[in-house]
């Protein structure tokens, strides 16, 4: 296919040759087009083209050259010297060089004799030169609006919209589209794609005796309606998102949050519940200004909340304004930070207007229902903190250069904005900046409050048992003695004699655990009354600041009567405390004395203070712990090594995010929808419909098929947002279910000839068969499991921790996974990044070869999954267990996919014998299939989507 | 089939060449590829070929890079005016100037902790130093068997950087502050760059701890060029090297010939798909790999006299000198690019912010004989012109005191040196002030060093820029060109 490539092109430049030594006049306008304009483009069109037009001066083409400026036309043909633009780009002085300073590199003197050499042979215009088209003629800055599906030739291969956009683009390139794929493999293709697991051997059949002519439609609702597709699915967007379990050095927490996990399960519960796309985004972006008192929705803000960084808020809300843009809106608004935008309508100063949408915000651990210390479990989410914080421009971009001449306030760049942005404050509920008065906070607290009390009730009664049991072994051992072994003169016998000091031990100790048993239980009836008290007291106050005056009176009564229960409290648990130390110091070896007797000092002392404390009058302006309903999570911005002074939560939030939700998920938006198809079309297809999903402005790439973009986004949007809507729609395509191959196709009359599309389209732009995928790390270790029947459904919860993970049979997406801590197989197969992953890698590299041969999740479960489906109930001939060939053609479909062919299925056989043979497997056919079965989980087709 | 021109022939040609050859890396990253060559259609771009783009003077390079910052006075620029000067404030000596707030403003503070701060009271060099060798460059004697081959190096003393926490580990290896994001290591460009001397091993290998940057290279390259980690235990050299689970030689024979048979049949289906084969030659090069890469950590070959060279009869000198020993018969072997780090443990053990004495004098015992020997088994073998050994670390201390007898973290001024590759040996490069805060003469940025090597490895820096990912000057640093011999 090359050589004739190579023939055309050589073909190319030799009539490029022959055309430009026939004249001067050829010869310079092809050096203007291949030298020259290029330069310009790269050098001058950011100001002197369409996107700006400073001096009034446009250099996109030879006529607006010479028709020039504000100071005159650039260039004078065949004078060089007198040609302004040669005088700007080789001037020294720098007020008047071009490029300025700071907005690029001085001219070479190569690129100047260029200029020079043909301005000088007359400056000559291709004919028919355009300029640069104006960026609001853009295809993805244009309002989407939905174009009529294209009338096509190939009607019989259409089986909705999508195909006739593919099969227009057939027609115009000579392509053939490829045959459907096989059933087993379209099944191993929705099942992977739409629920991240293999078909079982029985779904297989299942789908291949299947006479029904909707069995393909009603296999994709089926698997859409299955939960493990949100799991599925939340997996792509907690990369899109960029999900990352918290990280920092030690326990101290640097970046995203603890409990982060939390976010992840609103993801996978909202794409199960096919929550609107747009109702997604809002909540990620202003739950807390739309639902303040909504834990399930403030979730969502764990978006929000993972870009807290521990020690510089510009780093911070950078990376935030970088990847709101980049994964919402398809705008690299991150190059605008130090100057004007090189390719897209994004002035600098539109960077820190989107910055100041996010300026005020701040994270917070809010209490869950059940659960009163927050180091266990909390919903992180965020608030307005600091709402009077100014946002600056920083000259560029550094952040010691803010420049405060002025203050700029949220907006969008003008040439996305559609009606008036308006940004409203929003007056929160009190149990928003409150939480503290949220019904399930005391509750929370009063539950665990009984919980250690029963916990102690239960412990007195268990070392009272104790106790019994071993004064009942003392008092049988001082029974009166037998007479046959009455005590001699050489003294009793000394195993009995241990026996009854051991058991005077016993007693001993079980006297003082009982002691540490009886003063826990004053310490969980103290803490009992304490949080009791405490809510009282907190009750009584809001009422008085609420409405109630009549509470006002026995307010302070409330509060004296909580902090002396508090003090009360920690009076009984340093009395535990003491006791335990105690107890100790009893049991303690005698080397280790001298240390717990200092505990137990310390202890008293603790004690001697509690006490006095607890004993001494209360005053007026005595303050009882709070019990909270939140925590602000610190920042050290102001490079100390202490926490910033404490962020509190007003009364009221910015509304800010709120209109930036709102303007984002407008139906006007002309990028929202096309950026969220985009996203999704990737992920089924293997390959994105514009190859750089983070960027959709004039340096992006150009999509093959544009008008397919905006009907999915006009689909989308029309149908409330629904992702599964769009899902059902591509999964359906004639598109989608093509086959990867690229033989001949198997059915004679729809031959078609892949070598002409290959040579027509080597890259597949477009799409004339479908892509194979290398699987995603987390769907190869999946899989593995799902075969073997290993795999554990449990949904959601907390991150699985690294040091459980090897063991663990959790489905992927829930390992702990950060910048810290990743999973060695995972990341060995391309697992995502946790700072930014558009679009996942699919490399091949030998130490995935090795992960799959040596791993013990292969090798272990490569034996479970042969036992199964030795065991597997199909087969025709009754047996309860299959033979080697029904083995085989079992596994390679189960594993793989493929109905085995005959060639295939003895090379197996061959393989099986000599297993049988090797002395570690003789007489165990069991291992010999397992050695199969490790073959097959090792064949390329195994971590290939088809 | 490889000089095929067309655009959009040129990357899928290229991937199938390297697929079918088994050669140029150690895989593909086709994800990256493919994205690269969608912005390419519109620039006049190539992926490398895995040839060196002119001559180039070294062939493999083995970077040792110590964490935590050594002190550059206590080993390669040493200061006697610390020592004249020893608890005295800086403002009180004659170089006051030092501390103008104006030279200081090169530092972009991430991390604040209670180190990266100015220390203001001198602090007298802890060990002595002679001049050695014909060129009579002053070594410290913590360092005596570098300091015998100290006619090999060239020793550049006037090193900067900008981030003064241990984020500057990272900023060593890819020339950029961590507050800019994240990018490719230069291990990963050379990787990225230049294709395999051989098809049995991997070409970009990481030994030792990384301690503070994340265990990446790759970056916006792909992963396919992220360094693999090796481990100096022939049992387990590798990650995944070895069954985790008995599992018999033969066995794994037969499943080995199965799989490439299965792939065979089926591969009719798929003709000319280059990830088809790729993959293919990825799981041969796995297996070649789980019996060549034992097989260079095997020293039963080495004489007993290279063995003590390297100090593998020492205790203090077993782990450096066995990697340093790997080292060697990796490049040996045509890999290119050996990464090896330094010293575990917090940020990094060489980070002397108290005791800097013990620190010091105990981790070069570790380290000192082996890369003595490294020298001179690499000149005695003729492996040294074309291997280029670099000793680096991410800053230096500084000239005052932290608490009692301590030096903290320096970015204004500290010491790296390079030997072989056709570099000049036994010359001094740069110079810092009296007292070594500032590098004064002939400064460096760490990218200067990148671009020293990518020199001898016969790269331009330039031809390996991707379309959309946009470098600066900086990035890519000039050549010293002072010390090219």
């Amino acid at each position: 296919m090359c050589t004739e490539m190579k023939v055309s092109w050589l073909l190319t430049l030799s009539i490029l040759a022959a055309t430009a030594s026939t004249s001067v006049q050829a010869d310079a306008t092809v050096e203007y087009l291949r030298d020259v304009k290029p330069l310009l483009r790269e050098r001058c069109y950011t100001c002197h083209g369409a996107l700006k037009q400073k001096k009034s001066l446009r250099l996109d083409t030879v006529a607006a050259m010479l028709k020039g400026g504000s100071d005159g036309p650039a260039i004078r043909p065949g004078a060089p010297s007198q040609s302004l633009i040669i005088k700007r780009v080789t001037a020294t002085n720098l007020d008047e060089r071009m490029p300025p300073e700071h907005e690029g590199e001085p001219f070479t003197a190569a690129q100047v004799k260029l200029l020079s050499d043909w301005i000088a042979a007359g400056a000559l215009a291709p004919a028919d030169e355009k300029g640069e088209a104006d960026p609001k003629d853009h295809w993805a800055f244009r309002q989407c609006v939905r174009p009529p599906a294209p009338l096509v030739a190939n009607s019989n291969w259409v089986k909705n919209p999508i195909d006739a956009f593919i099969a227009q683009r057939h027609t115009e390139q000579g392509l053939t589209p490829q045959p459907e794929a096989p059933r087993e493999i379209l099944l191993r293709r929705l099942y992977l794609d739409l629920v991240g697991l293999p078909p079982s051997a029985g779904e297989i059949v299942a789908a291949k005796q299947n006479r029904s002519s909707r069995w393909y439609e009603e296999t994709v609702q089926r698997l859409l309606d299955d939960p493990r597709h949100g799991e599925r699915w939340a997996r792509h967007w907690m990369d899109i998102w960029r999900y990352s379990d918290w990280w920092g050095l030690g326990d101290q927490l640097r970046n995203s949050q603890k409990h982060i996990w939390h976010w992840r399960d609103w993801i996978i519960q909202s794409l199960n519940a096919d929550t609107p796309y747009d109702e997604m985004v809002r909540l990620m972006l202003a739950a807390d200004e739309l639902h303040p008192n909504d834990l399930d929705k403030l979730r969502a803000t764990g978006f929000l909340a993972r870009n807290y960084f521990l020690f510089n808020r510009n780093q911070w809300l950078e990376e935030t304004v970088e990847h709101v843009s980049k994964g919402l809106l398809g705008l690299t608004m991150n190059c605008a930070k130090c100057h004007d935008h090189k390719y897209d309508p994004i002035r600098q100063t539109d960077f820190y207007q989107m910055r100041a949408f996010f300026e005020p915000y701040h994270v917070r651990l809010d209490l869950a229902p059940g659960e009163p210390d927050l180091t266990v479990d909390a919903i992180p989410c965020v608030f307005d903190g600091q709402i009077e914080t100014p946002t600056y421009r920083f000259i560029r971009g550094q952040e010691s250069q803010p420049d405060k001449s002025a203050t700029i306030t949220p907006g969008v760049p003008e040439m996305f904005a559609f009606g008036d942005l308006t940004i409203k404050r929003v007056p929160l509920p009190v149990e928003a900046y409150q939480p503290e008065r949220r019904a399930w906070v005391f509750d929370a607290y009063t539950t665990a409050a009984r919980k250690w009390l029963d916990e102690a009730n239960a412990g007195i009664r268990n070392s009272k048992r104790a106790l019994a049991a071993a004064l009942r072994q003392e008092a049988d051992l001082l029974a009166p003695i037998e007479s046959d072994t009455a005590p001699t003169a050489a003294g009793s016998s000394p195993s009995r004699t241990l026996t009854l000091e051991q058991a005077k031990i016993a007693v001993e100790e079980g006297r003082g655990a009982l002691r540490v048993a009886e003063s826990a239980l004053a310490a969980a009836k103290a803490h009992f009354v304490s949080v009791e008290r405490r809510a009282q007291a907190m009750q009584a106050r809001w009422l008085g600041t609420d409405e109630d005056p009549a509470s006002m009176a026995t307010q302070p009564e409330k509060a004296v009567a909580a902090v002396k229960a508090e003090r009360e409290a920690l009076a009984a648990k340093a009395r535990l405390t003491l006791i335990e130390a105690e107890h100790r110091l009893a049991k303690a070896a005698n080397d280790k004395k001298n240390s717990v007797q200092r505990e137990v000092e310390h202890a008293r002392e603790a004690l001697e203070k509690a006490v006095k404390l607890a004993e001494s009058s209360i005053k007026p302006e005595d303050e009882f712990t709070q019990l909270r309903g939140a925590q602000w999570t610190p920042t050290r911005f102001l490079n100390s090594t202490a926490d910033d002074p404490m962020v509190k939560f007003p009364a009221e939030s910015s509304g800010r995010r709120k209109a930036l939700a709102e303007w984002i998920t407008d139906g006007r938006h002309p990028l929202t929808a096309r950026v969220a198809v985009n996203h999704i079309w990737t992920r089924h297809f293997g390959t994105p419909l514009v190859s750089t999903p983070f960027d959709f402005g004039r340096k992006g790439a150009m999509p093959a098929h544009p008008e397919l973009i905006d009907w999915l986004a006009a689909e989308l949007m029309e149908n409330g947002w629904s992702m599964k809507h769009l899902h059902r729609l591509i999964v359906t395509s004639a598109s989608y279910r093509m086959s990867s191959s690229l033989a001949d196709a198997r059915m004679p009359h729809e031959r078609t000839d892949s070598r002409t599309n290959i040579v027509k389209d080597p890259e597949n732009r477009y799409l004339w068969r479908r892509n194979p995928i290398r699987l995603e790390a987390e769907v190869v270790r999946d899989s593995i499991l799902a075969l073997a029947g290993t795999l554990d459904l449990t949904i959601g919860g907390p991150a699985v921790p690294a040091a459980n993970q090897e063991n663990s049979k959790r489905r992927s997406l829930y390992f702990f996974h950060s910048n810290n801590d990743r999973n060695l197989f995972l990341t060995t197969f391309d697992g995502a990044g946790v700072k930014e992953c558009y679009r996942r890698e699919q490399s091949i590299v030998p130490q995935q070869a090795l992960a799959l041969s040596n791993s013990k999740l292969v090798l272990d479960s490569a034996k479970t999954i042969a036992m199964r489906l030795a065991q597997g109930s199909s087969d025709v001939s009754g047996q309860s267990g299959v033979d080697d060939e029904n083995f085989i053609r079992r596994a390679m479909l189960s594993t793989l996919g493929i109905v085995a062919a005959d060639s295939e299925v003895a090379a197996c056989r061959k393989a099986l014998e000599h297993w049988q043979k090797e002395p570690e497997t003789s007489g165990k056919p069991d291992s010999a299939r397992a050695h199969l079965i490790w073959a097959l989980l090792n064949h390329n087709d195994f971590v290939t989507l088809r | 089939m490889i000089d095929c021109q067309h655009p959009n022939c040129r990357s899928i040609n290229r991937r199938a060449f390297l697929a079918d050859l088994g050669m140029g890396f150690t895989g593909l990253a086709l994800g990256a590829m493919l994205h690269r060559d969608a912005l390419s259609h519109t620039t006049e771009w190539a992926s490398p070929n895995g040839l060196p783009h002119f001559t180039p003077k070294a062939k493999s390079v083995i970077w040792l890079f110590m964490n935590g910052g050594v002190s550059h006075m206590e080993s390669f620029d040493p200061k006697p005016m610390l020592t004249k000067y020893g608890g005295k404030t800086i403002a009180e000596t004659p170089f006051a100037d030092a501390q103008d707030p104006k030279k200081l403003a090169i530092e972009r503070l991430i991390v604040p902790d209670a180190n990266g701060n100015q220390r203001n009271t001198l602090y007298p060099l802890q060990i002595g130093f002679k001049k050695h060798g014909q060129s009579g460059i002053e070594v410290s004697d913590w360092f005596s068997h570098i300091a015998r081959n100290v006619d090999r190096l060239a020793v550049v003393r006037s090193m900067w950087t900008t981030d003064s926490n241990h984020g500057a580990q990272t900023q060593f290896h890819s020339g950029r502050n961590m507050l800019d994001g994240e990018f490719p290591t230069l291990g990963a460009w050379v990787h990225y760059g230049l294709g395999s001397l051989n098809d049995n091993l991997p070409q970009f290998i990481s030994i030792g701890t990384r301690e503070y940057w994340n265990n990446k290279d790759g970056f916006y390259l792909g992963p396919a060029h992220d360094a693999v980690p090796l481990r100096i235990d022939p049992k387990s050299p590798l990650d995944f090297g070895q069954p985790e689970r008995s599992f018999s030689a033969a066995a794994q024979t037969v499943g080995r010939d199965l799989v490439r048979e299965l792939n065979e049949l089926r591969g009719v289906e798929y003709p000319d798909d280059p990830t088809f084969a790729a993959r293919v030659a990825s799981y041969e090069l796995a297996f070649r790999m789980q019996q060549s890469v034992p097989e260079v950590l095997d020293y039963s070959k080495e004489s007993e006299q290279t063995k003590a060279l390297y100090g593998l009869d020492l205790p203090h000198c077993r782990e450096f000198g066995s990697q340093l020993l790997a080292a060697r018969r990796l490049v040996e072997r045509g890999v290119r690019f050996v990464q090896i780090q330094h010293g575990g443990g917090g940020a990094g053990a060489w980070d002397a912010h108290s005791g800097l004495k013990a620190n010091h004098s105990n981790l070069a015992l570790a380290v000192d004989q082996p890369i003595g020997a490294l020298l001179e088994d690499l000149g005695q073998r003729g492996l040294l012109d074309e291997t280029l050994v670099v000793f680096a670390t991410e800053f230096g201390r500084t000239p005052g005191s932290q608490g009692s007898d301590g030096r903290d973290h320096h970015i204004f001024g500290f010491t790296v040196w390079m030997a072989g590759g056709g570099l000049k040996g036994g010359v001094v490069h740069g110079a810092t002030d009296e007292i070594g805060f500032h590098a004064v003469e002939n400064r460096h940025y760490v990218t200067d060093i990148h671009a020293t090597i990518l020199h001898q490895l016969g790269l331009d820096s330039r031809k390996l820029e991707v379309p959309g990912r946009k470098r600066l000057e900086i990035d890519h640093g000039k050549p010293i060109w002072e010390i090219v011999a």
